[in-house]
């Protein structure tokens, strides 16, 4: 009955949000209807003005007003709505020092940048949707929610009229607002996500955006590694191959005139011969460490936390193959976030568990450090975010400073 | 000795098999996929053998599979496992039987033709032959460290050394040390570790391998 009561209070006082927030732009338009009666007398032609301000009223109304529909959804009902809003670009000085945003050059960066807002705002589809939104919420969730406050006001003047049928009225209304109380502010959410999430075209235009940048960042990273590879390999790997072939030579001239240089020479080449292979063996395991294609990914993190200076310890019950990309990249997420707990957290233990649920793959890393990790845009974690982006998976980082710091990384994929 | 030679590539099999016949043992057999290997191991039951860790058909670890596999069949069956590298995931799944006779060595070792032939009695003899590189991780791990806080650096050193597969005097002569002060080091190390100190020096080692192993 407590309950009851309160959820009662509660959603009179939503329901009123509501109406008021609804009846906003309603009332400007009530507002230009009265002023234009009451200032020219209804003449048609003296009725512009008036319907312009309101035109404008709406225009400048509806993004608050939708933005403020949102909010009030997202925190009663917990549905978030994406705005699907355009963003405006970035703008950039040219050599003649002016700036350029796109569609016109302008003196100063804050004049482009305004030029430009207008112009994202102008071609957003959104504006359309929003106009839509004003004209349908108040006479949807609007008028819904506005049962339980008029039940409220029916009743207060029924009840304080001495007549039987007033009286009549006002316990009806007082019946309906309490009765509706709790129920009416929920009509505005289904409107809400109906009306105001974005366009399909929109968000298809967004995820293109989206996968358009990561296919440009994977593009730049592997070109960056293989640029690495490749100096690695010429640097290291081939310099040594030439100078074992030069120590070879010389020993096989100084052979039958001097053996003992000729010997030193070849075991200095067999010296040489072992330096190279450790070199493209830490290659090979920076590129796709060889237990990873031996064993699958739970091994190789099982292998990855023994050679780790950390305690660590790897919980799994699976045994999964999984494709090899994402394997490789979860498997390298796993090696810079325990490098990260020695490094940076100064950790003595680890906990890494890897399970997967409907979704995907999910795996918890967990070090004892002292926390504060966070996410800067050149970073190894942003790196890893991005990384993991391109499979669609996600990575939440909680550290507080002080410790400990948990990392969950969450890629969707199918076992092979 | 009687050697099986396991390697998927011609030219290091071939190179192998001449290595080993130069030092005067003979090799049986040679086997170039995880199941050749199985059948080459349990039927002529080698002294010694030599086997890759990956192998056709599928390219990851066929070779330790078959060697793990024959050695749940004959118990203590002598393998060396060559590698391009070295696992410490690898090394503990060898070494879990805790029946001794197993060696895991890069394949770098062969470099060194004496130390390879050396490594292949010492596990025909039922002892142990193991990469430097994963005896170091293996005793500087996390629960390692704190296992074997006790031991003085020159016991440490030992300790690895052993852990190798290498004999007291083996030891000796790396640490330029007397044989004598070698043993003195292992008593008191392994007082200190509280592992029954027999004559055998292979169980010694195994001891001290199980030792760390434990989780």
């Amino acid at each position: 009955m407590r309950q009851w009561v309160a959820s009662a209070c509660v959603g009179f006082g939503r329901a009123c949000v509501v109406v008021v927030v609804a009846m906003l732009v309603p009332a400007v338009w009530a507002a230009a209807v009265v002023l234009w009666f009451w200032w020219w007398g209804g003449n048609l032609w003296s009725g512009i003005a008036p319907f312009i301000w309101a035109c404008i009223g709406t225009l400048a109304l509806s993004r608050p007003v939708c933005r403020m529909v949102r909010s009030l959804v997202a925190k009663w009902t917990g549905t978030v709505i994406p705005a699907g809003y355009r963003q405006a670009g970035p703008v950039t000085q040219m050599a003649t020092g002016h700036w350029w945003n796109g569609y016109s050059y302008e003196r100063t960066s804050r004049d482009a940048r305004m030029d430009l807002r207008w112009r994202t705002r102008w071609r957003d589809p959104a504006v359309w949707r929003d106009l839509r939104f004003m004209a349908i919420v108040p006479i949807t969730a609007g008028v819904i929610c506005a049962i339980p406050p008029a039940g409220v006001v029916a009743a207060v003047l029924g009840l304080s009229q001495p007549a039987l049928p007033a009286r009549l009225v006002g316990v009806l209304g007082l019946a309906v607002a309490i009765g509706g109380a709790p129920y009416a502010w929920r009509s505005v959410e289904p409107v809400a996500v109906r009306f105001l999430r974005a366009s399909p075209a929109t968000a298809l235009a967004d995820r293109v955006d989206e996968l358009t940048a990561q296919r440009a960042d994977t593009t730049v990273a592997q070109a960056a590694e293989i640029r690495r590879i490749e100096r690695d390999l010429h640097d290291g790997a081939q310099a040594r191959l030439v100078a074992l072939g030069l120590s070879l030579a010389t020993a096989e001239k100084l052979m039958e005139t001097n053996p003992d240089q000729a010997k030193a020479l070849m075991r200095e080449a067999r010296a040489g011969a072992a330096t190279s292979l450790t070199e493209l063996r830490e290659l090979v395991k920076g590129i796709n460490p060889p237990v990873l294609s031996e064993r699958g990914l739970v091994d190789a993190v099982r292998a990855l936390a023994l050679d780790s200076p950390l305690e660590a310890t790897v919980s799994t019950d699976l045994q999964l193959r999984l494709d090899p990309p994402i394997e490789s990249a979860v498997y390298f997420g796993v090696a810079e976030l325990l490098t990260n707990a020695v490094k940076h957290a100064h950790a003595t233990r680890a906990r890494i568990s890897i399970a997967r649920d409907d979704t995907g793959i999910v795996v918890d890393v967990e070090d004892d450090g002292r926390g504060g990790a966070g996410m800067r845009p050149d970073g190894g974690l942003a790196g890893l975010r991005r990384r993991l982006a391109v499979f669609d998976g996600a990575l939440e980082i909680t550290s507080p400073a002080g410790g400990p710091t948990c990392v969950r990384m969450v890629v969707p994929c199918e076992s092979l | 000795m009687r050697i099986v030679v396991a390697e998927d590539l011609y030219l290091l099999r071939d190179g192998m098999v001449r290595l080993i016949e130069a030092y005067g043992h003979q090799v049986v057999a040679t086997a170039t996929t995880g199941p050749e290997t199985l059948d080459a191991l349990l039927k002529w039951r080698p002294d010694v053998s030599v086997v890759d860790v990956r192998m056709p058909p599928t390219q990851s670890d066929e070779g330790l599979r078959a060697a793990l596999a024959a050695r749940r069949e004959v118990p203590g069956l002598p393998i060396l496992i060559l590698s391009q590298h070295v696992e410490q995931l690898y090394a503990r799944e060898l070494l879990a039987d805790g029946a001794g006779g197993v060696g895991y060595l890069l394949k770098d070792s062969v470099f060194d033709a004496d130390q390879f032939i050396d490594a292949l009695i010492r596990v025909a003899a039922a002892g142990t032959a193991m990469d430097p590189a994963v005896i170091a991780k293996l005793l500087s791990s996390g629960s390692s460290t704190r296992r074997l806080g006790g031991l003085t650096e020159r016991e440490h050193s030992v300790l690895g050394l052993m852990a190798e597969g290498l004999s007291n005097q083996a030891i000796g002569q790396r640490l330029f040390l007397s044989e004598s002060a070698i043993s003195k080091y292992t008593t008191s190390m392994f007082g200190k570790l509280g592992i029954a100190d027999d004559d055998g020096s292979n169980r010694r080692v195994l001891a001290v391998l199980t030792y760390l192993n434990e989780p």
